[in-house]
């Protein structure tokens, strides 16, 4: 892997390759919004793009037909509006259907309750945009005022996504459907559950078991996922939950593997009881042979290392173990949402467990299981690795992974700069620092206070040899033009007591005098008074170069700073130049 | 030896102030000598057909690149074919911001792609300003 080069989404050109996360991320979204306005435009001129001479055809660049061809009302016009998503018009069509009297059948009426419940009364993606924001009216889930049957199309609140509500579409038609069978009650529950109606999901649950039907398999798993939301206590959410199973096993329906994420999921909610119980849901799940997915170790890792409390268990290097000995494929849509990666690293952090951290990493490169990670994840998950090898590493380890991962996997966040810093002090290897400042230069953190201060106190603490100190100096060169006011309209960054005095220091040691009495000037503008160290600095500085006059407007200076030093400024003045009588 | 009356692809010499690129500067006989060629594809082996249709999709695919990005084409585009991969390679000034290149880009893609339905691929270089070759 070239260590160099970026993302292969990316052009190969020094222009146009992003520098930090926030280039790569503006990058990569605008190419995607460059797709986006070509499908736009694809979408809305078919009729240039359906010649179909690729010899065989490919169909997933041919444009999309999402118009309905069948006209007229008919159960079959029904069946294409639901089968091309198209909420209103299938609703529609069903009203009109039945009000003209013809009988719709059970299944069409079926699969438009699937609909209903899969988008919940709100409309799917594409028609959103064509429709007109209506006015946002409240979810009434207990609203026991709403007795008539709304005919307008309403839209739930647009902070919690779209909410059942009382008498909408789905419960309309399920109402008034002459037949219902399993289906149409399993269809209604799992709706409920999706969109937060859980208790009214329960309801509809009783009535399934007194019309004696059968619930399948993802019904139960819908319930199980409710249960957080229908008891308060622990105890008592687990006994439903447990009710529930029962159920399933009466109604002798297999569960499956989303069963078991369900009930991990809703023990996550169940505190202590959660704990003790996990283990033992394990177990069931390896008697039933079902393999458990990256959802489950997630949310066993997540029951165990909820509290911060609680001594770390040995289970989460049993986890990785496991997850290392097979490969996954998605299986669960919560895997690449919950498996937060970066959150086991983040527990690997807090254990300072390194090798472990290493386990994870080899885990990642094996087979498929980078697709878990989004580029943005992604980032996170290598800022803290990086973190992680800074604190516990020997300086040549973390300085190699550092120049492999730095442009090509990675942009270095600021707390990975200040812990890279941290590190190489631990190690004294100070004289990296100009290289990892140009890498800073780069990476568009100049402005950041806290790295600034980190950088001029780490060069000025120690005298080092002269090529450094020139190098130093140059640093320090680039850090006094970021603070001066810029042409634009960023407000130059406040000078602080410290900074200043790092960089008087820096400049007196590599011989530049004019610039060190430039700052010196700047102290009084700022406000700020001048330690002891830097005035000794400059004066030794100010003798190197033989410059008394410098060493005299030193001494002026001292005086009406009004400093306790300024007398032993003036002694030493006097012994170590040879001075006029004018200038005594 | 070519008659002084052939005019095709020559910049007339002039008073020495016209910028020229390498490309520009020499003429067609040059070709396999000191120039590559623009476009790159098997229509014309012997025994293989499509030249023409090759032909017809390289003056819409010029066309359409120098629409697209207007005002950055520094020097004419290259086309790849290979296999089913069309690849284009343009040289583009530093004119626009590079999230606005990389809009192009990505919808140049696609729209390409989905017009000649098969996968079409866009390399770029970027040059601060037209590299010149002699002054003519």
């Amino acid at each position: 892997q070239d260590p160099t080069a970026a993302h292969y989404m990316f052009q190969d050109d020094p222009f146009l390759m992003p520098r930090n996360a926030a280039n790569s991320r503006l990058y990569s979204l605008s190419k995607e919004s460059g797709k986006n306005a070509a499908k736009y435009i694809i979408k809305n001129f078919p009729q240039y793009f359906d010649k179909t001479f690729a010899d065989p055809n490919v169909p997933c660049l041919m444009p999309e037909t999402l118009t309905p061809q069948i006209e007229g009302m008919s159960e079959e016009a029904l069946k294409e509006r639901i089968h091309l998503r198209r909420v209103k018009e299938s609703v529609d069509m069903f009203d009109q259907l039945v009000q003209a009297g013809t009988p719709v059948s059970l299944e069409t009426t079926n699969s438009l309750l699937d609909l209903l419940s899969f988008y919940g009364d709100g409309e799917s993606a594409s028609e959103k945009q064509e429709e007109a924001k209506e006015d946002l009216e409240e979810p009434g889930v207990n609203a026991s005022e709403q007795k008539a049957p709304k005919r307008q199309f309403q839209r739930g609140s647009q902070s919690s996504g779209p909410r059942w509500r009382e008498n909408n579409h789905a419960e309309r038609i399920f109402k008034i459907m002459p037949e219902r069978n399993a289906h149409s009650y399993c269809t209604m529950i799992r709706g409920m559950v999706k969109h937060g109606a859980a208790s009214r999901a329960y309801d509809m649950y009783t009535d399934l078991l007194n019309e004696r039907h059968k619930a399948d398999v993802h019904t139960f798993n819908a319930l199980i996922r409710a249960v957080p939301y229908l008891k308060e206590r622990f105890i008592e959410r687990w006994e439903l939950a447990k009710e529930f199973l029962t159920h399933m096993a009466q109604q002798e329906v297999q569960p499956n593997l989303l069963t078991f994420n369900a009930l991990l999921k809703t023990l996550r909610r169940c505190g202590g009881v959660g704990r003790s119980m996990c283990l033992m849901v394990l177990k069931e799940m390896e008697a039933l042979d079902i393999e458990p997915s990256l959802a489950t170790y997630d949310h066993l890792l997540s029951i165990f290392y909820r509290g911060v409390d609680l001594p770390p268990s040995g289970i989460i290097s049993e986890v990785l173990d496991e997850v290392e000995k097979r490969d996954f494929t998605p299986q669960d849509p919560d895997d690449g949402k919950d498996f937060h990666i970066s959150d086991n690293l983040h527990w690997c952090c807090d254990l300072k467990d390194i090798k472990l951290a290493y386990q994870l990493n080899k885990t990642m490169g094996k087979g498929d299981n980078w697709k878990f990670l989004d580029v943005d994840r992604l980032n996170g998950y290598w800022s803290k690795f990086f973190s992680l090898l800074c604190m516990m590493e020997q300086i040549e380890v973390v300085l190699k992974w550092y120049k492999e991962m730095s442009p090509s996997l990675f942009y270095p966040t600021p707390k990975n700069i200040l812990d890279l810093l941290q590190a190489l002090d631990a190690a004294d290897q100070l004289e990296v620092i100009p290289s990892i400042w140009e890498d800073v230069k780069q990476l568009g953190f100049t402005r950041k206070q806290e790295l600034l201060e980190e950088f001029l106190s780490l060069m000025s603490r120690d005298q080092h040899p002269d090529e450094i100190q020139l190098a130093f100096a140059k640093c320090a060169e680039d850090i006094k033009a970021a603070h001066e006011p810029a042409g634009r309209e960023q407000l130059p960054l406040e000078w602080t007591g410290s900074t200043l005095g790092n960089v008087v220091v820096l400049f007196s040691r590599a011989g530049r005098t004019q610039d060190a009495w430039t700052m010196m000037e700047h102290f009084q503008q700022a406000n700020r008074i001048p330690t002891d160290k830097v005035m000794d600095e400059f004066l030794s500085c100010a003798k190197q170069t033989n410059c008394p006059d410098e060493a005299i407007k030193l001494v002026k200076l001292a005086a009406s700073l009004g400093l306790p030093s300024s007398q032993r400024l003036k002694s030493r003045t006097e012994e170590e130049f040879e001075l006029s009588e004018a200038q005594k | 030896p070519l008659s002084p009356q052939t005019r095709a692809a020559r910049v007339r010499v002039g008073k020495g102030d016209k910028p020229v690129t390498y490309e520009q500067a020499h003429p067609p006989h040059y070709i396999a000598h000191r120039k590559g060629w623009l476009s790159l594809h098997t229509g014309n082996l012997h025994g293989e057909a499509g030249a023409a249709e090759r032909a017809v999709e390289d003056s819409f695919l010029r066309r359409f690149m120098f629409g697209t990005f207007p005002g950055l084409l520094v020097d004419e585009v290259v086309l790849k074919r290979r296999g089913n991969l069309l690849v284009v390679c343009a040289l583009l000034g530093r004119a626009l911001p590079p999230s606005k290149i990389y809009f192009l880009v990505g919808y140049a893609e696609t729209l390409l792609s989905h017009f000649y339905k098969c996968p079409v691929r866009l390399e770029l270089q970027t040059v601060p300003a037209r590299v010149v070759y002699k002054y003519l």
